[in-house]
């Protein structure tokens, strides 16, 4: 064996542990970790990581940006909270209900939009998903329109007589989307090393030349939708169960699209642990932003005098801004690292190395 | 045998005909030469065989079949795979991956298809750049790129779109020795080249095109003392 290859054995043998550490610890967490709202930060981070990741196989890797995944996320959330409130169907027989409505979305979706490249791709996502929205808001006897589906009970979840939880904590949902994550990476990971994986990769690299080379880019453009729109679906459903209402406007708006197609590229195009870390980052960043907490910390540390006319207004201003503030950032990741977080750590120490 | 036939084909564009009743036939196991001055039509020839276009009248009739409205990947995998005037490497991807690609139309396994990029690589001479970015090439082992990514395909008919233009005459002429193997493996080659040299070296037999006609075809020999192919690429005398 040469030293060469000696070194990325090693290297892959670290990177193998300290995944495996990671993973443990996210499973023990809930035993340490009483207060909720770090679980309840953690089950989000969970969904936004599915979505993200979900998006990032047809975003990143085929390089077809869909900005109407909403219309996914919004399939899963409202079969899966349909079927529970008005025909008693648990949430896990209801979730893959959801999965079967997202394709079928998809297979509708694809079709139309992906004879469309590059920018008008992008635009017909958004229209298509728009118009998914406004169905919902107006199909009142199916969906009860802007008033949305509040739950009024889970049913327990029990095997063979032993009740496994009647989801009265926040911790199976906790486990639950902590599964569903590990699953879309694994499948991400999986499906990047495999034929899949070059297809996809060829299509975004330049269509044409694929073409050539035996690829039919929209049958592999739409095998990427699917499996993009079932993770999504799994996202909304779980979104959809946990918080326990759903209207049009939190599961099927442009802002919901966005919010996702953002996890991918600021954390990472392209890349398996990009969506881990933008939803890492941007979830406590927008709910952190939300809850004032950024003014608050200023005030605390002593930098912004909570008496004065400038600290008045950002204890009074700083919640409202979030969506400014986390524009603002969003444009300083696109135009200083337009590979994304991840992309530019790599970049960095590649660098560093070769120096 | 012809393992390419050309019948009649014609391609419209509106009002206007790039290709106009154009016929010739490709045997196998020969090079043919494609040449005609810029905007002949030679690469809406090429993109009509390879399925990028439609023709609007004729066949194009490959080992048989009747190619007509196929789609290139369909082409492609029936055994007629081409490369690019302007080249199309996957930049983002390595040298090793852009072939895999390729070779992946024969197989489904990664690992088999790695093997076979690496052999064709090798072939190509470009074993050494492997694991750079196709994005980071230079003009001529781009171009190189682009034949061994076509090859892995194990294609029965290879379409050349000048992949000598724009390389300095060393890599010229490492191109063409790679034509000459190419065609002692058993491939069948048509060749786009303006390099009339070049061209002389590798044909088996020319085809001229002028405004979408086909306006002479033979042996390199007869091509360079036809008088209407003189013509058309230096002007009639008055």
């Amino acid at each position: 064996m040469t030293p060469d290859s000696n070194a990325v054995y090693r290297a892959r043998r670290i990177s193998l542990a300290s995944l495996t550490l990671a993973i443990g610890v996210l499973f023990l967490l809930p035993l340490f970790v009483e207060s909720t709202y770090v679980l309840h930060l953690m089950i989000l981070i969970f969904i936004n990581t599915i979505t993200g990741s979900s998006w990032n196989i047809l975003g990143g890797y085929t390089g077809q940006y869909s900005v109407g995944h909403a219309a996914y996320f919004g399939a899963g959330a409202y079969t899966t909270m349909i079927l529970l409130q008005y025909r008693h169907i648990a949430p896990w027989y209801g979730i893959w209900a959801g999965v079967v409505a997202a394709l079928v979305t998809a297979l509708i979706i694809g079709s139309i939009c992906f004879r469309l490249r590059g920018p008008y791709f992008v635009l017909a996502s958004i229209a298509v998903a728009e118009i998914f929205r406004v169905s919902v808001l107006n199909l009142k006897n199916i969906t009860n329109g802007a008033e949305g589906i509040l739950i009024t009970e889970i049913p327990p979840l029990s095997s063979g007589g032993i009740l496994i939880t009647d989801w009265d904590s926040k911790v199976p949902f906790y486990f639950t989307g902590l599964v569903f994550a590990l699953l879309v990476i694994l499948v991400s990971w999986r499906v990047g090393r495999s034929k899949l994986g070059y297809y996809f990769q060829a299509i975004r690299e330049d269509q044409d030349a694929a073409h050539s080379l035996g690829i039919n880019p929209t049958i592999y453009k739409n095998i990427a939708l699917s499996i993009s729109a079932i993770f999504t679906s799994l996202a909304g459903s779980l979104y959809a169960v946990y918080v326990g209402f759903i209207d049009p406007g939190s599961v099927l708006s442009v802002e919901l699209s966005v919010q996702i197609v953002m996890i991918g590229i600021i954390g990472g195009v392209g890349t398996i642990l990009g969506p881990v870390v933008g939803a890492a980052l941007l979830v406590p960043l927008s709910e952190g932003l939300r809850s004032n907490a950024i003014a608050n910390l200023l005030i605390r540390a002593g930098i912004v005098d909570p008496e004065s006319r400038a600290g008045a207004f950002l204890k009074e201003n700083l919640g409202h801004a979030h969506v400014l503030i986390y524009g603002i950032l969003v444009v300083i990741v696109i135009l200083f690292m337009p590979e994304g977080l991840v992309g530019f750590v790599r970049r960095a120490v590649a660098r560093r190395a070769s120096r | 045998m012809a393992i390419l036939e050309i019948r009649h084909l014609s391609k419209y564009f509106g009002g206007l005909a790039a290709n106009s009743d154009v016929s010739f036939e490709v045997p196998e196991r020969s090079i043919v030469g494609l040449i005609g001055p810029n905007g002949a039509g030679k690469t809406t020839l090429f993109n009509c065989i390879t399925g990028y276009e439609a023709p609007s009248k004729g066949e194009v009739v490959f080992q048989g079949r009747r190619l007509n409205g196929l789609k290139p990947d369909r082409v492609c995998r029936l055994g007629m795979v081409r490369t690019w005037q302007k080249v199309r490497p996957l930049r983002n991807l390595s040298v090793l991956d852009n072939v895999v690609v390729g070779a992946l139309c024969r197989t489904n396994s990664v690992r088999e298809a790695r093997e076979i990029a690496h052999r064709q690589l090798a072939v190509v001479r470009l074993d050494q750049k492997a694991s750079i970015l196709a994005g980071a090439l230079s003009i001529g082992d781009r171009k190189k790129l682009e034949m061994a990514r076509a090859l892995a395909t194990r294609p029965k008919l290879l379409l050349l779109d000048e992949v000598m233009g724009g390389l300095n005459p060393a890599e010229s002429e490492e191109i063409i020795q790679l034509i000459l193997e190419i065609k002692n493996q058993g491939l069948t080659q048509i060749v786009i080249e303006h390099d009339m040299k070049a061209i002389m070296r590798l044909s088996d037999a020319v085809v001229v095109l002028n405004s979408g006609e086909k306006l002479a075809e033979g042996s390199p020999e007869e091509i360079v003392h036809d008088q209407r192919v003189i013509e058309a690429y230096l002007g009639a005398e008055p």
